[in-house]
């Protein structure tokens, strides 16, 4: 026992209250909110874990909470901003909720102004290496359209720009055609090219038409090496019109390579946007590969959307071809190498498939590695195929599904860390929970559990004795708690005592708790006095308390 | 009339080696659902396993045969490792695995480049250079090897997976791979059966073609694109399929090489895939049996 005396005294014994019971031994005082807080408690260890997206939030003037500037003459705003009123100070707040135009700004004016910036010793061969990104981005860019917004999985991209290429080049030598006429001769040579390699789009899915056009690709191949007219020989077709003038300064001359591969860019991603973000793009976001019937079902003619798209994209890749033709005043065989399909997806794998800057990035950082990094020799392929590798195996859409990703990967650790912290009080199973109508019934059930686990624990020998030797009156604080829950107990099969004869027989009886219905008889032991059923009632609820 | 029956043998000869590597591109799709473009890549492993054997180990011509055979199970294996096991459950697979199966072929190339050199190796004859003479048609000894490992090998394959409690895995994978994964077929366990007899298949038409043709760290290209071509004219994922479209692919060349010009081989061969295809955009398997959702 602990040294402080254990004892109730009877605030009623001044008053000589009846029955004595002035002074009983009782049990040490038990706070009976310390269940309640240790109910409450976290008994796993809680890990801090994100709930919401850091997002950057601008102030603003005024209470104009969004911008009414527009791009003239249509109607769409400038970015696209949200505007909200903190929740704490109430201020009035913008958020930008598409970022994109700001980075895809600021890039390109980097891009426009690189010649002015770039480092004086080996700019020329920086702005050479740019000339490439920019004709390997566009032709990139279309070939983003044709897999990702026409979900035609194609790898005959580089054979309808080498076949344009080649075609505008050796028209441009034999007849003598002017440099401005490749391109566009290039779109229907293109156009005709994609016509051709369209038919069986139509009718096969997926792999089979990209392992198809592989095999196109390299037909193309074979029949441009081995063909005399296109330089076999010479490894390629050189001596096109180009509109580079050789009299220029050669510093010019890269300067007019450079933009007018950077116009190409620009004109690509314009076509990029007006394609994928316009209706025919819209249509075949509604039928994605494999919810085509659905598409269809719904009126979408997606065959008819993603042929056109082929086909557009196909004299944008004409287009680049005679441009390229002209370009470099000639063209080369490697345009048709397996290797240069491997570089192509290589580029829009990395950068992510279906998406215009994962195509840009994706090619700005292969052409860096590929062109710019040269001393790195051979490694460097080793290094793109590493880099590819690494993309498939970790990343589900290149570097610009990353942020996605991370933000799938946050959610599903913030719910198992969140169902680790769920504790049930085992009261009631979870299904019970939700079909209960009663939604006060869950925690007057948990209350009740809490409250029952505290007074099995000021059960004991002490109250018991107490409660013997007077029933009714005033008691201990510890007894004064069982019997206060014990009397508010609902009625169904609530211990009552029954006098069969005053003064000599009472038994226990148990209510039915339905009005009309009689109460049963519990067990047939015979009390002699009320205070002995009041007891043995007692020790009835005392041990259905400790069992239940 | 000689002439016509030279260029079959030829076309025969040609269609055995590249329906090796067609059946090995038929069975990965089939089964693992993956489009393995490493084959070229596979091939060039192999070939060069075999002329490593043959300089340091043993000059033998079957052992080398042997050796390359070997060395394409080992590549088919590392291909497994690399590409399959680690991406097979995880979304997008199948372009994702076409993806890595580039990557390791633009890897493993590149590798390959810098260990042996551009150079290129030539594998010895396996089968010696008699002749024999039937109907007063010549054949020599390295096609009827040819013809007659390859016919061996692919027997034996179609054996194995006919008979054997392996193949009657991968048969229930290639019928339905979701099911046979709920009755407890491992899907990587398979993936590496899978892949080392495919990548034994590879290893011999490699080992065939570099006797007769020359050996460098890109030179699996072609036939993988060839074998690509008959897998998909045959319909992916059947080796019957498979089978009559190498005889078909192997007609054509010859046919076409002696009547319209060896350049313009690849034009009829693309011509005649595109039009089966466009009646029958599962290609002649798709006449034959149930072809694997693509």
């Amino acid at each position: 026992m602990t040294k402080k005396k254990n004892t109730w005294k009877n605030p009623l014994a001044i008053w000589g209250a009846k029955g004595g019971n002035y002074e009983v031994p009782t049990p040490p005082y038990k706070d009976p909110h310390d269940i309640w807080k240790k109910t409450n408690s976290y008994k796993v260890p809680i890990k801090k874990i994100g709930r919401f997206h850091y997002e950057y939030k601008s102030s603003n003037h005024g209470n104009k909470i969004w911008n009414r500037l527009r791009w003239w003459p249509t109607r769409r705003t400038i970015l696209w901003t949200k505007g909200v009123y903190n929740r704490k100070s109430l201020k009035a707040e913008k958020i930008r909720k598409d970022k994109r135009p700001i980075f895809w700004f600021f890039g390109l004016l980097f891009l426009a102004i690189a010649p002015f910036i770039l480092p004086e010793g080996n700019k020329t061969a920086l702005l050479t290496a740019g000339g490439i990104f920019g004709i390997y981005a566009s032709i990139n860019l279309c070939w983003t359209l044709i897999i990702g917004t026409a979900g035609i999985f194609s790898l005959a991209t580089y054979a309808i720009v080498g076949i344009s290429a080649f075609f505008t080049c050796w028209l441009s030598i034999n007849l003598g055609l002017p440099w401005w006429t490749l391109p566009l001769i290039g779109m229907f040579i293109g156009l005709g090219f994609g016509i051709i390699i369209a038919l069986p789009a139509l009718r096969l899915d997926g792999f089979y038409y990209g392992l198809l056009t592989l095999g196109l690709n390299e037909l193309c191949r074979v029949f441009i090496t081995t063909s005399k007219a296109f330089g076999s020989a010479s490894g390629g077709l050189f001596g096109a019109d180009t509109f580079i003038n050789q009299d220029w300064t050669p510093m010019t001359q890269t300067y007019a390579s450079y933009y007018s591969a950077f116009l190409l860019l620009i004109a690509a991603l314009f076509l990029f946007r007006f394609v994928d973000g316009k209706r025919i793009g819209r249509i075949l976001k509604l039928a994605p590969e494999k919810k085509e019937s659905f598409a269809e079902a719904s009126g979408v003619d997606y065959k008819r959307a993603r042929v056109t798209v082929f086909l557009i994209s196909s004299v944008a890749l004409g287009f680049i071809g005679g441009f390229y033709a002209a370009y470099y005043r000639g063209v080369a065989f490697n345009l048709f190498d397996f290797h240069t399909v491997v570089m192509g997806l290589a580029m829009i794998t990395i950068g992510g498939i279906g998406r215009s800057e994962g195509a840009v990035v994706g090619t700005l950082i292969i052409v860096i590695l590929d062109r710019v990094l040269i001393e790195l020799g051979p490694m460097r392929y080793i290094i793109i195929g590493v880099l590819m590798m690494f993309t498939i195996l970790f990343l589900r859409n290149g570097l610009f599904g990353i942020r996605k990703q991370f933000k799938e990967w946050r959610n599903k650790k913030k719910n198992e860390v969140r169902s680790t912290r769920v504790e049930r009080g085992g009261e009631m199973l979870p299904e019970q929970s939700t079909e209960m109508d009663n939604k006060d019934e869950v925690y007057r059930k948990r209350y009740d559990k809490m409250q029952r686990e505290f007074l099995k624990t000021l059960i004991c020998n002490e109250i018991i004795e107490e409660h013997k030797n007077k029933p009714l009156g005033q008691h201990s604080e510890a007894l004064e708690r069982v019997l206060y829950y014990f009397r508010r107990a609902a009625m169904n099969d609530k211990y009552v005592v029954k006098c069969e004869e005053p003064f000599k027989k009472y038994k226990i009886m148990a209510l039915s708790g339905v009005r009309g219905r009689s109460p049963r008889l519990v067990e047939d032991k015979v009390y002699p006095s009320v205070t002995d059923a009041y007891h043995g009632l007692f020790l009835r609820r005392v041990q259905d308390l400790m069992e239940a | 009339m000689n002439d016509i029956v030279f260029l079959l043998i030829n076309g025969i000869t040609v269609a055995c080696i590249y329906g090796l590597v067609a059946v090995a591109v038929s069975i990965t799709w089939s089964a693992l659902g993956l489009l393995n473009l490493s084959y070229g890549f596979i091939f060039s492993f192999a070939g060069y396993g075999a002329w490593l054997a043959e300089r340091h180990l043993w000059g033998e011509p079957i052992f080398v045969l042997f050796m390359g055979i070997a060395a394409g199970v080992v590549g088919g294996v590392l291909v497994c490792l690399l590409v399959f096991i680690p991406v097979h459950d995880k979304p997008n697979f199948t372009i994702r695995g076409m993806i890595g199966t580039l990557a390791v072929s633009l890897i493993g190339g590149q590798i390959l480049l810098q260990s042996f050199g551009p150079k290129a190796k030539l594998l010895p004859e396996f089968f010696g250079y008699s002749k024999i003479k039937i109907l007063d048609v010549t054949l020599t000894a390295d096609k009827i090897g040819v013809i007659i490992s390859s016919i061996i090998m692919l027997t034996l394959v179609v054996k194995w997976m006919k008979s054997s409690r392996r193949g009657l895995e991968i048969r229930a994978m290639m019928m339905n791979p979701h099911a046979a994964s709920i009755v407890g077929i491992g899907v990587r366990k398979t993936g590496i059966y899978v892949m080392a007899v495919t990548g034994a298949m590879t290893g011999l038409s490699a080992a065939l073609l570099s006797q007769t043709y020359y050996l460098s760290p890109f030179s699996g290209l072609t036939p993988m694109i060839k074998g690509v071509s008959i897998a998909l004219l045959g319909g992916l994922g059947s080796v019957r399929g498979a089978v009559i479209a190498a005889i078909i692919l192997g007609f054509n060349e010859a046919l076409t090489t002696k009547f319209i010009g060896g350049r313009y081989v690849l034009i009829t061969q693309f011509t005649l895939i595109i039009i089966v295809l466009i009646f029958r955009p599962r290609g002649i398997a798709g006449i034959l049996d149930k072809a694997r959702e693509a």
